[in-house]
C-alpha cells in the first residue's frame, strides 16, 4: 500500500515539494492514510489546539471547541457553527464600479459592473481573503460546502465522531 | 424457429435495464466471478481492449485530411458491448463515449433491428444531439460486431468535424438560432453497407458543406477505425470463446461502476456541495440575427453535487436558464459527455474508465432549461459556450472534496470557455473554403492547491491539448500570422495564478473574401471562477481588428508593426501602430466579410486562481513579469508584490518592501470592508425594487419561473415577503 512520512505530506501541501516527487505521487495509487496524516499536518501549522476535523478553504477549517464544532480560521477567528454558511460571518469588499474591478484586472477587459460584481469574503481578524465570488447583482451567497461530517467519519474513516 | 424473437438486441436492451434496476449491479452482475477466477487474464484483457482502440485512433488520424484531427486530434473511438455499453475507449475526446451509447441505444430502442437492419458490414452515423452527440460538427459512426450470426459487440468512433455546413462557416455554427440552420444532419443513418461507404451518402456531404474534404477523409478514417477494432475484437474472441467474451465484456463494466464509486469514496467527502458560474450572450444589433427571442441575455448556471455515502455523485442544474433561440443550447447527451470527459480527467486517470463511471453518477437536468430543452427544434452548435463553464464548477466542487480529503495534488480550479475562430469564403488558393480554427485547443487551466496552472496547454474537453503548428494552420486558411503570444495576467490571480492563455494575431491575405465568426465566449461576465480566494480569470475579452490596414506599405519601409493588441486595454497597439479602420467587437465577432490587408485578433482563456494573492511567492512572480505572464503593475497593485530592476534590468523581487506593501494591503481590507450582514441589509432594499439592468432582472424572472426551488432560496436569503417574484 502507498504511504507518505509526514513530512512529505507537510511539503506537498506548502507547495514546498519539488515538481517530480509531485509528480510521482500524482501518477502513483492513492496513499490511503492521507487524511489523518494530513490534518495533523495542518493542527501542526495553526496556532491553537482545537482538534480540526475537516478543512473546507485554504485557511478554513472545521473543528471541535468549547463552543462546539465551528469553522474556523487559521488565525483563531471563530465563524460559529460549522453548518451555518461562515461566509455570512465574514466581512465583504465588493467590486461593483469600473474603477473596483479595475484594481484586480489592469490589463485586461473587464466585466460589466451592472452584469457582474466581485465578493470578497474576508477574515474580520486577520484580514485573509477566503473566498472570492464573481455573481450578479443581487444573487444569493453561496454555501459552499456542507460536509456530512458525521457519516464521513463513521463510514468513510471508521472511526465515529464523539 | 416460429418463436425467435424479430427484436432480440432491443429485448436484451430492456432486459439489461431490468437487471440494473433490480439488482443495482450493471446487467445484474452481482459478483465479477471472471475477475476473481484469474485476475490476471481479467486485467490483460481489458488493457488490450483499450490498446485496439488508442491504436486503431492512432491509425485513423493519418487518413484523415483535417488539421483538427491530424493535428489536435479531435478524435475518439471506443468498443462498446451489443446494448450499447462502452466497454474500452481510446485517448482523446472522451466527452463522446457514452453520447455514442445513447446513439446506439437510439437505433436499438426505435427498431433499427427491422429496418433498416443491422448487418455485419453496416455503417452507422449520427451528428444529431437529441439522438446522441454534443453539436453538430461531432459526427459519429458505429458498426456492428458480429461474431458468426451473434452481435457480441460495436465499434464506433468520433470526429469533430471542422466544417458542417451552417449559416456561418465552421463547425460550431455560431449564427445558428434554430436547428435549421445548423448544418448537414445525419439523424441514425444507415450510410455504408459491406465495410464501404454509399456513394450518393458522400455525394450529399460532398454537395452540402464548405470544405467536404474533411468531413469525408474523416468518414473514411472512423471507418476503417470501427473495421480496425472490429476485426481485433473477433481475432480476440477466437482465442478466449464466445461465452468468455461475452460475459468478461460486461464484467468490466460492472468493475468501472464499483471503481467508480470506491474512487470517490477515496478520494471525497461526502456531504453538499455548491457553486455557480455566469455567462452573458451579447448579440444586439449584430448582422445575421433574427428577431426570436432577447438579443442580449444572462445564463447563471448554479450547481448542486452531492456525494452520498454509497460513493455515488449526483450533480443538480436546477434554478439555470431555459433554452433559447441560440446555438449554446446542449442535450442531455452533451451532459454526459461533459460529465464524463471531466471524470476521466479528474478521477478515472488510470486509462480503464468505461460506461460504469458514467453509471455511478447522476445528473440532474431540469426539463425546459438549457441543459434539456423541452423542444427538439433547438439549435446546440455551440453548446460548449455554457458546458465548459458548467464543469468548470464541477471540477471546483470536486477540488473542494480533494482538498477536504487532504489531496491536495488534485484539486485544480479548472476550465474556462476555449473561444474559436471559424471562418470561411475565398481560400489562398482561389476556392471555396471553410474551417474551424482549432488552436484553442490550448488554453490556460485553472490553477491547482499548490501550484500555478498550465500555461497554454490545457482543455476541459480534450485531455491531450495541443494548439497545432502555425505552419499547418497557415496552409489551411487564407491568414498568416504575425504574433502568437501569451496574454500577460490572463490567469486569475491567487497564491497560485491560473494558467495564462494566449493570443494570435493574423494578417488577412490573398482573399477579398474571409469570414471571420467566433463563438464560446462571455460577454460582460466571467464565466469561471478562483477557489479559496483566489480571482476569475478575465474572459470577457472583445475582438479588435483593423480593416484597410497600412501593413504591406509598412513593411515595404521596414517599419514596426504591431504583433499583439497590447496591455493598454482602452488604446490597442494595433492603433498606435497601424492606419485604418479600427473595430472593437463585444460579443459574436459577426461582421462583413475581411479582405487582404485586415488584420484581426483572437485571445483565447486563462484559468481561475488559488488561494488569497497576498501570499503569493514574490520570486515567482519576478519571474512571471520577466516572462511577460504578468505586467509589473498589476504584481505591485493585485499581488502587492515589489519589484525592482537588477544591474542589467531584469525584474527582481523587493523582499522588504513587498512585506511592507502587503502588511498595507492587508490593513486596506480590513478598513474597506464590512460584516457580510450590513452589505446584505443594504443590498435587501435594491433587490425588493428589482433595481438591475434589464438582463439581470430577466435572469431572475426565468429562473424563478422554472425553479420553484430557486424561488424559495433566493425569498429565503433576501428575506423577502412570501409570494415575491419577479416578472419578465
Ligand atoms: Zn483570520
Amino acid at each position: 500500500m502507498t504511504s507518505y512520512s509526514k513530512e512529505v505530506i507537510a511539503d506537498l501541501v506548502s507547495g514546498k515539494l519539488p515538481w517530480p516527487q509531485t509528480r510521482r505521487i500524482m501518477s502513483a495509487y492513492k496513499d490511503d492514510d492521507r487524511f489523518f496524516k494530513y490534518i495533523q499536518v495542518l493542527q501542526d501549522r495553526v496556532g491553537w489546539s482545537d482538534p480540526i476535523l475537516l478543512p473546507v478553504s485554504d485557511h478554513l477549517f472545521i473543528c471541535d471547541s468549547a463552543e462546539g464544532r465551528v469553522t474556523k480560521c487559521e488565525c483563531g477567528h471563530s465563524f460559529g457553527d460549522y453548518r451555518r454558511n461562515w461566509k455570512l460571518a465574514a466581512s465583504i469588499i465588493v467590486r461593483d464600479t469600473e474603477e473596483a474591478l479595475r484594481e484586480i484586472y489592469p490589463n485586461s477587459d473587464i466585466p460589466d459592473p451592472q452584469w457582474m460584481e466581485i465578493r470578497e469574503f474576508i477574515c474580520p481578524e486577520c484580514g485573509t481573503l477566503h473566498e472570492v465570488e464573481a455573481a450578479a447583482p443581487g444573487y444569493p451567497v453561496v454555501h459552499d460546502f456542507e460536509p456530512d461530517l458525521e457519516g464521513f467519519y463513521r463510514e468513510w474513516l471508521g472511526r465515529p465522531l464523539e | 424457429m416460429l418463436n425467435k424473437p424479430t427484436a432480440p438486441i432491443r429485448e436484451r436492451l430492456i432486459e439489461s435495464e431490468r437487471l440494473m434496476e433490480e439488482t443495482g449491479c450493471y446487467d445484474g452482475i452481482t459478483s465479477l466471478s471472471l475477475r476473481n477466477e484469474d485476475p490476471l487474464k481479467f486485467e490483460t484483457l481489458h488493457t488490450k481492449l483499450r490498446a485496439y482502440c488508442v491504436s486503431a485512433r492512432e491509425m485513423a488520424r493519418r487518413i484523415s485530411a483535417s488539421p483538427g484531427v491530424r493535428e489536435v486530434g479531435e478524435m475518439v473511438v471506443a468498443i462498446y458491448t451489443p446494448e450499447g455499453d462502452a466497454i474500452a475507449l481510446s485517448n482523446g475526446i472522451m466527452v463522446h463515449v457514452h453520447t455514442m451509447s445513447r446513439f446506439i441505444k437510439w437505433m436499438i430502442r426505435n427498431g433499427y433491428e427491422e429496418n433498416p437492419g443491422i448487418r455485419d458490414g453496416d455503417i452507422f452515423a449520427n451528428n444529431d444531439a437529441f439522438i446522441g452527440t454534443v453539436q453538430v460538427p461531432d459526427v459519429m459512426d458505429v458498426m456492428p460486431i458480429y461474431h458468426g450470426d451473434t452481435l457480441v459487440g460495436w465499434a464506433g468512433a468520433v470526429c469533430h468535424e471542422l466544417e458542417a455546413g451552417g449559416i456561418t462557416p465552421g463547425g460550431d455554427v455560431a449564427l445558428a438560432q434554430e436547428r435549421f440552420t445548423e448544418g448537414l444532419f445525419v439523424c441514425a443513418e444507415k450510410v455504408g453497407e459491406n465495410d464501404e461507404l454509399r456513394r450518393d451518402y458522400v455525394i450529399r456531404c460532398e454537395r452540402n458543406l464548405r470544405m467536404p474534404i474533411y468531413w469525408v477523409l474523416d468518414e473514411k478514417a472512423k471507418v476503417a477505425s470501427c473495421i480496425d477494432m472490429r476485426e481485433s475484437v473477433k481475432a480476440l474472441i477466437d482465442e478466449i470463446g464466445l461465452d468468455y467474451w461475452l460475459k468478461v465484456s460486461k464484467e468490466f463494466i460492472e468493475e468501472g461502476r464499483r471503481a467508480q464509486l470506491a474512487r470517490t469514496r477515496q478520494l471525497t467527502v461526502p456531504g453538499k456541495y455548491r457553486g455557480h458560474t455566469f455567462y452573458g450572450h451579447v448579440t444586439a444589433g449584430k448582422p445575421g440575427y433574427q428577431p426570436l427571442g432577447d438579443p442580449d441575455w444572462l445564463y447563471n448556471i448554479p450547481i448542486e453535487m452531492e456525494v452520498g455515502l454509497d460513493g455515488k455523485i449526483t450533480m443538480d442544474f436546477e434554478g439555470t436558464q431555459p433554452w433559447g433561440y441560440h446555438s449554446m443550447n446542449c442535450t442531455p447527451a452533451g451532459m454526459d459527455g461533459g460529465m464524463f470527459v471531466t471524470l476521466t480527467q479528474h478521477m478515472n486517470f488510470e486509462g480503464l474508465v468505461n460506461d460504469g463511471a458514467w453509471m455511478a453518477t447522476e445528473l440532474k437536468l431540469p426539463h425546459g432549461t438549457w441543459t434539456n430543452p423541452d423542444n427538439e427544434m433547438v439549435a446546440t452548435a455551440t453548446s460548449w459556450a455554457l458546458l465548459l463553464p458548467a464543469y468548470g464548477v464541477f471540477q471546483r466542487l470536486l477540488s473542494r472534496a480533494f482538498l477536504g480529503r487532504g489531496f491536495v495534488e488534485e484539486a485544480f480550479v479548472g476550465q474556462v470557455n476555449s473561444p474559436m475562430i471559424e471562418m470561411g469564403g475565398m481560400s489562398q488558393y482561389g476556392t471555396p473554403f471553410g474551417m474551424a480554427h482549432f488552436e484553442c485547443a490550448a488554453a490556460g487551466s485553472g490553477a491547482l492547491a499548490i501550484k500555478d496552472g498550465l500555461d497554454t496547454a490545457y482543455v476541459g474537453w480534450n485531455p491531450e491539448s495541443d494548439m497545432g503548428n502555425i505552419e499547418i494552420w497557415e496552409q489551411n486558411m487564407p491568414m498568416l500570422y504575425i504574433g502568437r503570444s501569451i496574454v500577460p495576467n490572463s490567469g486569475g490571480a491567487g497564491k497560485y495564478r491560473g494558467g495564462c492563455a494566449f493570443e494570435s494575431t493574423w494578417l488577412i491575405n490573398k482573399t477579398d473574401h474571409l469570414r471571420l465568426v467566433t463563438s464560446e465566449h462571455s460577454s460582460r461576465v466571467f464565466d469561471n471562477g478562483g477557489m479559496c480566494g483566489g480571482y476569475p480569470a478575465p474572459t470577457c475579452q472583445k475582438h479588435r481588428a483593423v480593416r484597410n490596414s497600412n501593413v504591406f506599405e509598412l513593411a515595404e519601409h521596414g517599419k514596426p508593426i504591431a504583433h499583439a493588441p497590447g496591455r493598454n486595454p482602452h488604446h490597442s497597439d494595433f492603433e498606435v501602430r497601424f492606419e485604418g479602420e479600427f473595430e472593437l467587437v463585444e460579443g459574436p465577432y459577426i461582421t462583413a466579410p475581411h479582405k487582404s490587408g485586415d488584420i484581426f485578433s483572437h485571445s483565447y482563456n486563462g484559468g481561475g486562481g488559488y488561494g488569497d494573492v497576498l501570499e503569493r511567492d514574490p520570486v515567482k512572480t519576478a519571474w512571471d513579469v520577466e516572462n511577460g505572464f504578468l505586467t509589473k503593475e498589476a504584481a505591485a497593485s493585485v499581488f502587492g508584490i515589489a519589484l525592482a530592476d537588477d544591474a542589467e534590468g531584469f525584474p527582481v523581487a523587493d523582499v522588504e518592501a513587498t512585506e511592507r506593501l502587503r502588511k498595507r494591503k492587508r490593513a486596506e481590507r480590513l478598513e474597506k470592508a464590512v460584516p457580510v450582514s450590513q452589505w446584505m441589509a443594504e443590498q435587501r432594499e435594491r433587490v425588493q425594487q428589482a433595481d438591475f439592468a434589464p438582463e439581470v432582472r430577466k435572469m431572475y424572472a426565468s429562473a424563478m419561473k422554472l425553479s420553484p426551488r430557486f424561488t424559495r432560496e433566493f425569498v429565503e436569503f433576501w428575506d423577502l415577503p412570501e409570494g415575491f417574484r419577479y416578472d419578465g
